[in-house]
């Protein structure tokens, strides 16, 4: 047994080549099959960890509609059997402010939830006690994180922080940093009551139509969900339930998935798609790999032939031949399995940094992770060796030692196949990487607003009410065109609305989005109206005129626009003054939704500032200026100064960092390919120096062998070309699909991946064609 | 001791069959050193095969010390292999990826003798040969001569009754193939039977008879005059 694994390893050694080749590709490409499943058995366990989870729902009252009154549970609690326990969260409409002591203000997140949140979901406490320390009003329950950024080292229980300059809470208890598949993510949490004091309002623990908090229910095991839900649209008011036919409840561990538009803000959501994409590549990748290491063992199983036949001679039995030829491939995919792990822990920090690809690594050395990708590289080992294996060891002795064993694969034919099966995967991901690439520049590049040089302010709590001062100060420095107000951020939530109103005879209710604005706006944003005007700021009587986008004509079936009206509940009705062509001021992957942009100055929550200059070295100054002004009118709120169109790619971040993950998956299968067909036209060249020797002799010129050699490999890259497109094609507009507004599939992407997998192929090719092909003839001949 | 009867092994293809052995009748007694010599294609290797038990005769019967060995099972032909015969091959036929002491030592593992035994049979053997400090090199890095003494060694180290030696000195300067044609002379005076092809005329002169075959039929099968 000692032997063999010296004999392997001597024989491994002997070819660095192809070694490496085999070796590199497969434990890459072994890596990221374990980057990615441990990827995807996170993002599929999500919130599994908390011990009842089968048994918690998410109250979903609508299809991607996750808001449901407070009064909601005094109703359940009083009359609905079979619910254990029921928590209200909501998020603070504005993000917190704490202050400890004298230490600067910070910003953070904070929710509100009904004071058994801890009881529910499973959180380890590092300091209190989770159970209890939610029950007071105004007590505070952080983050490790939180701690850490407010009082560093020092214990946080019992200490006090001022919230948004004016409350004060006590630090109840701290919670160690969740784990990372949770749909939870927040810092600092308190009971439900606070709501009341930070948040006044006297409708939102009592009427219906105020619905700003998720209902999270506990059931006990034998209740059945669907008569639950049922039971709990009857609890409704009757004008309410008619709107509450989709109300249904949701398992914890599926609402992971299933609300990826959704915007709350201590909630996140997850992409279902984007993992099995990447899954999908990742399964490429190895496929590539195999098949190069099939090719490649294939080739050296050749000089393996004669060896064996000469064992056979001296009496080795067959057995004996298979089953060292197993160990050599079992020994080669153990060690690349190895050096996998070591790959995906170097790159495991770089990955969620800079993708979305998040994991953790204690999984990898959990027992049955270890013994699951152990059994599955026995698996592809045999897999990959018993076809070979057995011919070699079946054929006669003499046949062997005239090297005259032919493996399938080693048919030309055969090896053909498989260079195409890898071109086809090389052109299906080149092609995917450009359009994945293309799909975002078209995004960029139709949003419909101007985003070059412009800041935006957030307007402080501090600041509102100095909205003139600020205006005048920011006018008065270098640089600074324009100062407009409004409640239109990229990234930012806009409030829905709704209004009622009549068109032909049918009584039409509006959901809307809509955020105030000053008349500057449109000018900044570059927003083109098609009919009617603007209204002005300065003029009373357009106080309550308005502009909408042209989708909400197209979804309400407004013909007139100009005059419309739409009454207001508890407000003076709007009037309709214009319509501007429609722009995303949401993400461009989203359907641009109805707007309303209001004339409502005491809205205003953002400055936008233009600057006249596109000189990069001046915008620094000039945005430096700026937050020197903020920070000194608003000293109690840190104030986030932020370029427009930073804040555009902001929103994007899943998105850029999903086109990371999958274009360096697919340089890696691109990569991997490569030195496949770098080792094949190795040994096909070798397999042919005698001919190329013959022919030079014969008078063949240097170019007409190159093209000799290369023929093959462009014959085969063109019929992975044909196979490939109809393939990408299809999957291309299935991916598609996924957006609202798409960039179309044009013939130049094909094109162009078709002459990049040529030149690929001719690149790596030519290199081993033309060394063999310069050689001089005599040395070719003796070699044979 | 091997007793070949009307050894006919030919291939047919669409209109004719072409004979590469006809009618091969001889016996080799034990202790015989014989030489089979013939032109290219006059069947000399095949014969060494059938006889080796790598090829099947078309037609016709070979015994073994009178057993016959026609379509013998797979482990019955490595028992032989093991235990009855070695063979010596003209390109050496060594295994690259293990040292001299391996190569040789190889046989014997599969023979399932124990490591103990095998030490004391290789070391004497590589001294008989005057190798034993090349008994660490791979083969790559000895000359021809002592590559196919390694392999002279290989083959009865295992304490075969037969030696069948394909153009052992095929490949060789006539020095070192003297030298080789020396020592399987010492073996068979030792008492080993041999039966080698070759097609040097001098070396063929080093066994007790020779047979000449021509198309596959023998013309001559004299004893070697001294």
């Amino acid at each position: 047994m000692r032997n063999t694994f010296k004999l392997i390893i001597r024989s491994l050694v002997r070819k660095p080549m192809t070694t490496t080749i085999n070796l590199l590709g497969l434990s890459v490409s072994l890596a990221l099959v374990l980057i990615l499943s441990a990827y995807s058995f996170s993002e599929f366990s999500t919130d599994k960890f908390h011990q009842n989870h089968e048994n918690i729902f998410i109250i979903q009252p609508g299809k991607g509609w996750l808001y449901t009154p407070a009064i909601l549970k005094p109703v359940i609690d009083n009359s609905l059997e079979g619910v254990e326990k029921l928590i209200r969260v909501r998020d603070k409409w504005k993000a917190p402010v704490y202050q400890f002591g004298q230490n600067n203000p910070l910003e953070s997140d904070l929710i509100f939830a009904d004071s058994d949140f801890f009881e529910v979901f499973d959180y380890k406490a590092l300091e209190g006690d989770l159970k209890t320390a939610l029950s007071e009003p105004m007590s505070l329950v952080i983050s490790e994180k939180l701690a850490r950024r407010l009082f560093g080292e020092k214990p946080a229980l019992g200490k006090t922080v001022k919230l948004d300059d004016k409350h004060l809470l006590t630090v109840s208890a701290v919670f160690k940093d969740q784990a990372l598949n949770s749909i939870f993510s927040f810092n600092s949490i308190t009971n439900i009551e606070t709501v009341k004091k930070v948040q006044p309002n006297p409708s939102d623990f009592t009427h219906w139509n105020y619905n700003n908090y998720q209902t999270f229910l506990q059931l006990n095991n034998h209740v059945n969900k669907t008569e639950i839900a049922k039971n709990i649209v009857k609890l409704f008011p009757e004008s309410n339930r008619e709107r509450l036919s989709q109300l249904k409840l949701v398992e914890l561990s599926k609402i992971y998935f299933a609300n990826r538009d959704q915007h709350i803000s201590y909630l996140k959501f997850g992409n279902k798609q984007n993992v099995i994409y990447l899954a999908l590549v990742a399964m490429l990748v190895l496929i590539v790999a195999l098949v190069n290491f099939i090719n490649i063992t294939a080739s050296h199983w050749h000089d393996k032939i004669k060896q064996t036949g000469v064992m056979k001679v001296i009496g080795a039995w067959r057995p004996t031949i298979i089953v060292q030829m197993l160990l050599e491939t079992f020994l080669l995919f153990t060690f690349a399995l190895f050096l996998g792990y070591c790959f995906v822990f170097l790159s495991s920090t770089y990955l969620a940094r800079k993708t979305e690809i998040v994991f953790s690594p204690e999984l990898f050395m959990s027992p049955g992770f270890l013994l699951i990708s152990i059994s599955l590289v026995t698996l592809l080992s045999i897999l990959c060796g018993i076809v070979p294996a057995l011919r070699i060891a079946y054929s006669a002795t003499l046949i062997n030692l005239k090297k005259k064993v032919t493996l399938k694969t080693q048919k030309s034919f055969g090896k053909g196949i498989m260079v195409s099966l890898q071109f086809v995967v090389t052109i299906v991901l080149i092609l995917f990487t450009i359009l994945v690439q293309k799909q975002v520049d078209y995004g960029n590049n139709n949003i419909g607003i101007n985003q070059e040089s412009i800041i935006g302010v957030p307007l402080t709590k501090q600041m509102v009410g100095k909205k003139d001062v600020l205006k005048e100060s920011l006018l008065a420095k270098a640089n600074v065109e324009e100062v407009v107000f409004t409640q239109y951020y990229p990234g930012k939530m806009n409030s829905g609305w709704s209004s009622t109103f009549q068109i032909n005879g049918e009584e039409i209710r509006a959901v809307f989005r809509t955020f105030s604005a000053d008349a500057g706006f449109f000018d900044i944003m570059g927003l083109e109206l098609t009919e009617g005007r603007f209204y002005h700021d300065h003029l009373e009587t357009d106080k309550y005129k308005v502009v909408v986008n042209h989708q909400f004509l197209k979804e309400f079936g407004i013909t007139e626009p100009i005059g419309f009206v739409l009454p207001q509940y508890r407000r003076p009705d709007y009037e309709i003054v214009g319509v501007v062509k429609d722009f995303h001021f949401k993400s461009v992957n989203e359907p641009i939704a109805p707007l309303v942009i209001r004339n409502d100055d005491i809205q205003s929550s953002v400055a936008l500032v233009r600057l006249k200059t596109e000189n990069f070295k001046a915008l620094k100054i000039t945005y430096e200026n700026i937050r020197g002004l903020t920070a000194e009118l608003s000293p109690s709120f840190p104030v986030n100064v932020t370029f427009f169109d930073q804040a555009v790619e902001a929103m994007y971040q899943s998105e850029i960092k999903f086109r990371r993950a999958f274009t360096m998956f697919s340089i890696c299968a691109i990569v991997i390919s490569c030195m496949g067909i770098l080792a094949m036209s190795l040994f096909a060249t070798r397999q042919r120096i005698k001919e190329i020797g013959i022919r030079k002799v014969n008078g063949a010129k240097v170019y007409e062998i190159l093209a000799m050699l290369n023929k093959d490999f462009i014959k085969w890259v063109v019929i992975a070309f044909v196979i490939a497109c109809p393939i990408a094609y299809y999957a291309m507009n299935k991916w598609l699909e996924n957006f609202a507004y798409k960039t179309t599939l044009s013939w130049w992407i094909f094109a162009l991946a078709g002459v990049l997998a040529l030149g690929i192929a001719l690149l790596t090719v030519s290199f081993q064609s033309y060394k063999a092909a310069i050689r001089n003839p005599v040395e070719a001949l003796r070699y044979e | 001791m091997i007793h070949l009867k009307n050894i006919d092994k030919y291939y047919d293809s669409k209109f004719q069959r072409t004979f590469v052995l006809k009618g091969i009748n001889f016996e080799v007694n034990q202790g015989e050193f014989v030489s089979v010599m013939g032109p290219s294609g006059s069947g000399k290797s095949t014969m060494l095969n059938i006889i080796g038990l790598l090829d099947q005769p078309s037609a016709g019967e070979l015994f073994i010390f009178d057993e016959p060995v026609f379509n013998l099972k797979e482990k019955r032909k490595i028992e032989y292999h093991r235990n009855f015969m070695g063979f010596i091959f003209q390109a050496y036929h060594l295994i690259e990826e293990m040292t001299v002491y391996e190569n040789i030592e190889t046989p014997l593992i599969y023979k399932g003798v124990k490591s103990k035994e095998r030490k004391p049979m290789v070391a004497n053997l590589l001294d008989h040969f005057n190798m034993v400090a090349k008994k660490d090199l791979f083969p790559q890095q000895l000359s021809g001569g002592q590559q196919q003494l390694v392999g002279v060694a290989r083959a009865i180290v295992g304490k075969p009754k037969l030696l069948l030696a394909d153009e052992p000195t095929g490949n060789l300067h006539s020095s070192q193939g003297e030298m080789i044609m020396d020592v399987l002379k010492g073996l068979n005076e030792e008492g080993m039977t041999i039966i080698q092809v070759t097609h040097n005329e001098k070396f063929a002169q080093y066994g007790k008879r020779i047979i000449r075959l021509e198309d596959g039929l023998i013309r001559e099968d004299l004893p070697v005059q001294n």
